[in-house]
């Protein structure tokens, strides 16, 4: 029942006392600037060390390591296979292709240039739980669809990612790439470890190499034996103008926001989800054809606060009974659940978010120079290779 | 700037002088793999604890032989197979020599209760008659029912009607400040929370201290250092004794810059550490009751110990309780034991750093660099560890 609980919620509910969950809400709430447990702003991240091609096994790899001793490593293995074609592709001649770029319903276009969904395959390990627990198959599911829907538009300027990542893993019309993603989390997950694993995928994506293909068109595909030519499956800017990185296709992050009353916090730690309104996890990429970050998914995350223990005002406390007689509480009405509260009292939250705070969030995750693009351009200055 | 990415810290293994090695080194390498000196040669690249003896110093690791001579009796953390005389290291740490007398003092321990000591715990349990605490031991604490104060200060027996409302005084989750009552024989503490300082916590912030706790540290670091003297800086970075140790006053009250009134700090011996605002008693029982007789003022007291109700605490506060818990965080991350002059100290060093880092500030009126200015970490974590090794 325990382990059930764990895995369904955002994170392990830790043991916290109605006081002290009252206290970090109050605080993280404050109007304007919300103080957070260790001292950060909102929209500041835990200092990370990363390396990349660490695996010498692997196509690529990173490893990433938060200040809090939780760290990460994601492996990234391709492989040719076969192209199975369905009998209806077979049949369908080639002017349905361009309808399959414009509206990609996934299942029908297999054998097409555009690639298919299934061809990426993730697995996620977490010490302390089994493979078709809810957190990994959940965890796996929210990272790898971005992954694979982020298409950018045809006709960019960029004519090998066309069709995004699936586009990329075509080779021919019967052959195509197999990329298996495996994530380790080397540690125990002391928070919600879905921004940790998402840094990671995408630094080992980004280094992730493929062999460079010497036979043409519909041959069977013959590559490169030297490992030196090989090509970044994600191209890396050639030049080294500060320019040009903008305009690359990048895989896509996945970012963890937390709204505590008004206020949006990003990388919260385990102390900050536990009392969150709202755990939502973002995912953008950068598109070729616009200097914008394209926002690719946003998904809800069951917040641990609603399974916390309620505190008992002083008002109903047979223990405290006496001390309360003259003094009245007023409830008041907390602005961001409708919900009459006593201040100083925790109650859980019953869940639900504004339109207007997801608005917010996505601005704030989008906008030129946001977070989210500060985040990306961190992520493009680790030495890859 | 809202992420940093650093590039991996290599950490340096260099524990070995090279001195001796040279031909040991030189016998192995050319050897090649050869799992059957590893055991006899992995002792003799160690730099020794005693001249011309064969006892290593620096760390060991459990398994490994300390010393196979047989005038060295074996203390704690060893252990001697029945059939040789050669003494075993049962934990990871670093090795003691008390005469003739070896141990093993280990790097991460978990709490020993002892009696009298002030720790902070975590109900993790309600029983009928108890409830089990988390105190960081090998096992949960038991605070009886019988050993708590009544609301109001009322002596009497405890009868079933308090039983059935144990989850009143303390439920799942919550906080105690309490005393380690006696120990068991099986190493089980039983707590007691009879004084009007101890009870349930609230109106601040939790944070556990990872480290020797009380146990491991307790003999090594505090016989030398209960005396304060001067520790120098390389050694208690390099041991990474942190941590809360047994020490004079585990809890006091700071009061603190920027307007943030009084905070009490509690250093439970667990490494528990409970940072709050500064309950006034007597004040607080003004505010919470308009109309309080000088009569009944200890019966107000003692009534408000089981409120998980939060008083209303100001931003500023907030604000240094935040700023004092990461001082600690800093502490532990370099190796500095947690105790009231420490913690001082770096809260001191914290202050004069954010005027040094605000001087420079001041120029551009950037809010978003303004705003993160609160967080410890990278340089500013050094420059108050250096700070705090200074004033030592």
């Amino acid at each position: 029942m325990a382990a059930q609980r764990q895995a369904s919620s955002a994170s392990q509910t830790p043991h916290i006392s109605p006081a002290e969950l009252s206290y970090l809400y109050t605080s993280l709430a404050l109007p304007g600037s919300p103080i957070r447990p260790d001292g950060r702003s909102a929209t500041q991240f835990r200092p990370l060390t990363a390396e990349t091609d660490i695996l010498p096994g692997t196509n690529g790899s990173a490893r990433v390591g938060f200040a809090d001793g939780t760290q990460a490593i994601v492996g990234v293995k391709a492989e040719v296979e076969k192209t199975v074609v369905s009998a209806d592709a077979l049949k369908l001649p080639q002017q349905t292709q361009e309808e399959y770029v414009g509206n990609n319903d996934g299942e029908a276009n297999q054998g097409s240039s555009s690639g298919h969904g299934s061809w990426v395959q993730m697995s996620i390990e977490i010490p302390g739980f089994r493979d078709d627990d809810a957190l990994p198959v959940f965890l796996s599911e929210m990272m790898r669809e971005p992954l694979v829907e982020s298409v950018s538009s045809e006709g960019s300027g960029n004519g090998e990612m066309t069709g995004g990542l699936k586009g990329r893993l075509v080779i021919n019309k019967r052959w195509h790439w197999r990329l298996y993603i495996d994530v380790l989390l080397l540690s125990q997950p002391q928070s919600y470890p879905l921004p940790l694993l998402s840094l990671t995928t995408h630094l080992a994506l980004l280094s992730t190499k493929l062999p460079k293909l010497k036979s043409k068109g519909e041959e069977d595909p013959f590559f490169d034996d030297d490992w030196d030519a090989a090509e970044y499956l994600y191209p890396r800017s050639t030049s080294t103008a500060s320019a040009t990185p903008s305009q690359q296709v990048r895989p896509p992050v996945t970012l963890l926001v937390v709204s505590v009353g008004e206020n949006i916090i990003f990388d919260p730690d385990r102390e900050e989800i536990a009392v969150a309104d709202t755990v939502l996890a973002v995912s953008i990429t950068r598109d070729s054809d616009s200097d914008n970050l394209k926002l690719v998914s946003i998904r809800t995350i069951d917040p641990p606060s609603r399974l916390t223990q309620p505190g008992v005002p002083n008002s109903e406390n047979v223990t405290t009974l006496g001390s309360t007689a003259a003094a009245e509480e007023a409830a008041i009405l907390n602005p961001s659940t409708g919900e009459e509260e006593v201040p100083g009292v925790w109650r859980p939250r019953r869940g639900g978010v504004k339109r207007s705070t997801v608005a917010r969030i996505v601005k704030l995750v989008l906008e030129k120079g946001g977070v989210g693009e500060e985040v990306l351009e961190g992520l493009e200055g680790v030495q890859v290779g | 700037m809202a992420i940093t990415i650093l590039p991996p810290v290599v950490d340096h293994v260099d524990i070995c002088p090279s001195d001796s090695d040279m031909d040991s080194m030189s016998v192995d390498s050319d050897g090649g793999v050869d799992l059957a000196t590893g055991r006899t040669s992995r002792p003799s690249k160690r730099p020794r604890l005693v001249e011309g003896t064969d006892i290593t110093s620096g760390v060991v690791t459990p398994g490994e032989i300390v010393t196979d001579d047989p005038q060295w009796m074996r203390g704690h953390g060893t252990y001697i197979n029945p059939l040789s005389t050669s003494i075993i290291a049962t934990v990871a740490g670093t090795v003691q020599k008390t005469n003739k007398l070896l141990s093993v003092q280990p790097l991460r321990a978990r709490y020993t209760p002892e009696i009298g000591d002030l720790v902070v715990g975590r109900i993790v349990e309600v029983q009928s008659r108890r409830w089990k605490v988390d105190v960081a031991a090998p096992l949960l604490a038991q605070l009886p029912l019988s050993a708590i104060n009544l609301p109001g200060g009322i002596l009497r027996r405890r009868t079933s009607a308090d039983e059935l409302q144990i989850r009143t005084f303390f439920s799942e989750g919550d906080l105690v400040v309490a005393e380690v009552q006696t120990v068991h024989s099986d190493g089980a503490a039983s707590l007691h929370t009879r004084s009007l300082k101890y009870g349930k916590l609230r109106n601040g912030v939790f944070l556990a201290v990872t480290g020797t706790g009380g146990s491991g540290a307790s003999s090594s670091m505090v016989k030398g250092g209960v005396g304060s003297g001067p520790i120098p800086a390389g050694a208690m970075g390099a041991s990474g004794t942190g941590g809360v140790v047994r020490s004079r006053r585990q809890v006091w009250t700071v009061n603190t810059a920027n307007g943030g009134g009084d905070v009490d700090v509690i250093l439970g011996v667990n490494g528990y550490i409970w940072i709050s605002k500064h309950a006034d008693d007597t004040a607080a029982a003004c505010s919470t009751t308009d109309s309080v007789s000088i009569t009944r003022m200890e019966e107000m007291v003692s009534s408000s110990i089981y409120s998980s109700q939060n008083d209303d605490i100001p931003p500023q506060t907030r604000r240094e309780i935040a700023r004092l818990a990461q001082c600690i965080r800093v502490l532990v991350q370099g190796g500095v034991r947690v105790d009231e002059e420490n913690v001082m100290s770096a809260y001191e060093a914290s202050l004069q750093v954010d005027l040094e880092v605000g001087d420079d500030d001041d120029d551009d009126d950037d809010d978003r660099r303004r705003e993160g200015r609160e967080y410890l970490e990278g340089n500013k974590a050094r420059r108050i560890l250096e700070l705090v090794l200074e004033r030592n």
